[in-house]
């Protein structure tokens, strides 16, 4: 897969216009920041192209389906299975989406490698059988972060995972990214640091009031962002 | 036969809107369906019935206490139960299942006080024909009281200070609080109007058809479908599904049999939960 | 003795249902107030092909097991579509349903005075006719139903109905069809509150509607509230606490009637009490 297209994605909320006909090509191999003031509709606009709201309009090439286009996420306020273990939470994405064939699982041990070697990456292999509720916040994001890499998907769209991690926390998140980039996957990454997205990101796209006010590399949009920034006196 | 299937209609969707008329004030502000609901009207009904046949009272007064008693007891059951656990920010489920546990233990004991059999108190039982119509006193009386209590709901959640606290719970609870309004006494104010109008709902329907236990399970489960089809937490919404439940009930029951009238009911909730889940009114 | 068995009989019932409402409700996190309707189409089944047709006692059972299945199927298909609060409706509106077609199909159920005469079991020239018999069949059925309820619950697709129930849109989101799977426990949860039902109407010989209603299923979920909800143990042990409870109402000598009214009152105030001060049961396996 080289791109994915999202063209003339809306969404309003009581007349409030949330998302405002976005259109644009994220490509494979690539990570594409996404930045803007809170309320831009940067998570919404996440939202809609992962289905957990509908939108108002909107196409997506290709369409979401599990066999062309598989998707996967973290969420901004963390979404994690909290009465399962940590292994639970992984192996959730690993198995095959069917009720006969989870009844009749067969692939147990391979799942249990993968979920093996994308816990040890984060550091909790340790505590695969402790509950997730358990688990301090830090560790619930790389959980989650965790269980966004465990499943082998064309997008992946993380919204603001490096918030509220420590640096030895966010190194193995950039290094999971980075993992990701080399395996030639899309990669949409939120985020409301400046410097993070200028660091990570190969493309940049600035959000406000749900539209796209500017997109490019990091450098040039970032340059155009603070002139605006500092213009507006946000 | 038309006319009068629309004037039976009528008068069963007045007793439907009541219930559900409480019913979706508990709703729109606490964001739970209270099970209870039916089973405290009821408790409305009994009172009285014990206040006019057991100990004699006059049936103005009877309705009065009986009236107090409903609204009361759902004062006493948010006092004691549902404010606890909104101060615990139980889940939805905890709520249901605390208010299912509620209902059943009332009308268990409803049981015990009054026993299974069916009680009879009509005051008036004599019928007037009007063009072609029957209906009777108890009929006449629910009408206008429906359409009493039914405005004076409106009026006070749109015209008065209490009404527009409520409004504001109903819209946000954490800003609400923030803002200064005490949640808790609007909440219990809250609880006793809906009860003390599901009491009403209860004291007719016992004057028209007599009282029995299990009465609450059927107020509750129509007023629950009334509010549903109509939109669940919209006043308006409560009357106007209980008007469409009222009428489909009846002519189910004209054209097939009157045993079936639950099945009718029902099958318009699924009908609505299949096509318009959100009602006909949003809120 | 045969009073003991008589008890251990009724708690093996209750276990069965018990640990089929539990998958639904404990791990997936449907809230059914219908298991009683399931309960009564297993014993209805079980009663019509016995008595009116003369079916031997299995084979009876298994009609039950495809009527329920069917039953549940239809309801259930609708039901999924949605979670909490409207399911608990919808399915509190089918047991209503279902308990006033067990009343008015008379020509088929018997009405209100239900149907008397069913026979215990016979199994190729053995009859269950003793007490004793009787439970070491009614345990068999429960010692397989957990055996199934624990392989469910262990394999992937007992990991997809908790996750289902701990955050559904999660799980939509990673591309599981969720209907799919609450409709296919809904029905294995029925399924298995039918084989309680016919039990239960080989045993005790007559039913009628009385037992199948909305008090049946507020009892089902009062056994596993209590017991602790998403633990198969739970449900065993709410079962037997609350068919012995209120055999102390009988002992202490209340008149039968009088004795059925408090022990709802009973069951409803434990439902209030534990949804107060402790939710999650005995065993606690589950926050919720």
């Amino acid at each position: 897969m080289s791109h994915l297209e999202i063209k003339n994605f809306s969404k309003q909320f009581d007349g409030i216009k949330a998302v405002d006909h976005v259109s644009f090509s994220f490509e494979s191999g690539k990570i594409t920041g996404i930045i803007g003031p809170n309320g831009s509709g940067k998570s919404t606009l996440i939202n809609l192209l992962t289905g957990v709201v509908q939108s108002d309009s909107g196409v997506m090439i290709p369409q979401y389906n599990q066999t062309t286009l598989s998707i996967t996420r973290t969420f901004q306020e963390v979404r994690i299975l909290e009465q399962m273990t940590v292994i639970d939470n992984i192996l959730i994405v690993l198995t095959k989406r069917s009720v006969w064939v989870s009844i009749f699982e067969t692939q147990k041990e391979q799942h249990f490698k993968n979920a093996k070697k994308v816990l040890e990456k984060v550091g909790l292999w340790e505590k695969r059988n402790e509950l997730a509720a358990n688990l301090s916040y830090g560790q619930r994001k790389l959980l989650e972060i965790a269980r966004a890499v465990a499943m082998d998907a064309t997008v992946y769209f993380f919204d603001e995972p490096f918030a509220g991690l420590f640096p030895e926390m966010r190194k193995i998140v950039t290094s999971l990214l980075q993992e990701l980039k080399k395996k030639d996957k899309i990669i949409v990454l939120v985020e409301h640091n400046m410097e993070l997205i200028r660091e990570l990101s190969d493309v940049c796209l600035v959000m406000d009031s749900g539209k796209v006010l500017a997109h490019g590399s990091p450098e040039k949009v970032l340059l155009q962002t603070e002139v605006i920034e500092t213009y507006l006196g946000k | 036969m038309i006319p009068q299937l629309i004037l039976n209609s009528l008068i069963a969707a007045s007793i439907y809107s009541l219930v559900a008329l409480g019913f979706n004030l508990i709703y729109s502000t606490t964001k739970f369906f209270n099970l209870s609901h039916g089973v405290v009207g009821l408790i409305g009904g009994y009172v009285t019935f014990y206040f006019t046949k057991t100990l004699g009272l006059e049936i103005i007064p009877s309705v009065i206490v009986g009236i107090l008693a409903a609204g009361l007891c759902g004062y006493f059951l948010d006092k004691l139960v549902f404010r606890k656990l909104r101060n615990k920010h139980a889940s939805d489920m905890v709520f249901l299942i605390a208010s299912l546990g509620l209902m059943t233990a009332l009308q268990a004991g409803l049981a015990i006080v009054f026993t299974n059999q069916f009680k009879l108190f009509s005051i008036e039982t004599k019928t007037i024909h009007f063009f072609g119509l029957m209906i009777t006193y108890v009929h006449i009386m629910t009408l206008v009281v429906t359409v009493i209590v039914t405005a004076g709901l409106i009026s006070l959640l749109k015209k008065t200070r209490f009404g527009k606290m409520v409004r504001a719970i109903g819209d946000d609870v954490e800003v609400s609080t923030i803002v200064g309004i005490d949640t808790n006494k609007i909440l219990s104010r809250v609880f006793f109007i809906g009860s003390a109008i599901a009491g009403v709902s209860g004291i007719l329907s016992g004057l028209d058809v007599g009282l029995g236990p299990n009465m609450g399970l059927s107020l509750l489960l129509k007023g629950v479908i009334a509010s549903i089809i109509g939109g669940v937490g919209n006043v308006y919404g409560g009357i106007l599904g209980a008007l469409l439940l009222a009428f489909i009930e009846n002519i189910g029951a004209w054209q097939i049999s009157g045993e079936w009238k639950d099945l009718f009911s029902f099958g318009l909730l699924i009908v609505f939960l299949l096509f318009r889940p959100q009602g006909i009114l949003r809120k | 003795m045969e009073y003991l068995l008589h008890l251990f009989i009724l708690i093996s019932i209750c276990a069965i249902l018990g640990i089929s409402l539990n998958l639904i409700l404990g791990y997936t996190g449907l809230l059914s107030i219908t298991h009683a309707a399931f309960y009564g189409i297993g014993a209805y089944a079980t009663a019509v092909m016995m008595v009116t047709h003369s079916f031997p006692f299995f084979p009876s059972l298994l009609a039950g097991l495809v009527l329920s299945g069917i039953f549940a199927l239809g309801i259930g298909s609708i039901l999924s579509r949605f979670s909490g609060d409207y399911f608990a409706l919808g399915s509190f509106g089918f047991n209503i349903i279902v308990s006033s077609l067990f009343i008015n199909l008379q020509g088929l159920t018997g009405g209100p005075l239900g149907i008397s005469g069913i026979d215990r079991p016979s199994f190729f020239g053995f009859v269950f006719s003793d007490r004793l018999a009787f439970l070491a069949l009614a345990i068999f059925f429960v010692v397989m139903i957990y055996l199934l309820s624990q392989w469910i619950v262990r394999s992937s697709f007992g990991r997809t109905l908790k996750a289902i129930r701990e955050d559904e849109k999660v799980v939509q989101v990673f591309g599981y069809k969720t209907l799919h799977y609450k409709l296919a426990i809904f029905v294995i949860g029925a399924m298995m509150a039918s084989v309680a039902g016919a039990l239960f109407a080989s045993y005790s010989s007559y039913i009628d509607p009385s037992t199948f209603d909305l008090t049946g299923s507020i009892f089902v979920l009062a056994v596993i509230v209590l017991g602790g909800l998403a633990n198969t143990k739970g449900a065993v042990f709410g079962a037997i606490f609350l068919v012995l409870l209120p055999e102390i109402f009988r002992f202490v000598g209340f008149p039968s009637a009088l004795a059925a009214e408090l022990r709802q009152v009973a069951y409803g105030l434990t439902l209030v009490l534990l949804m107060l001060y402790r939710p999650q049961g005995f065993i606690g396996a589950y926050k919720f």
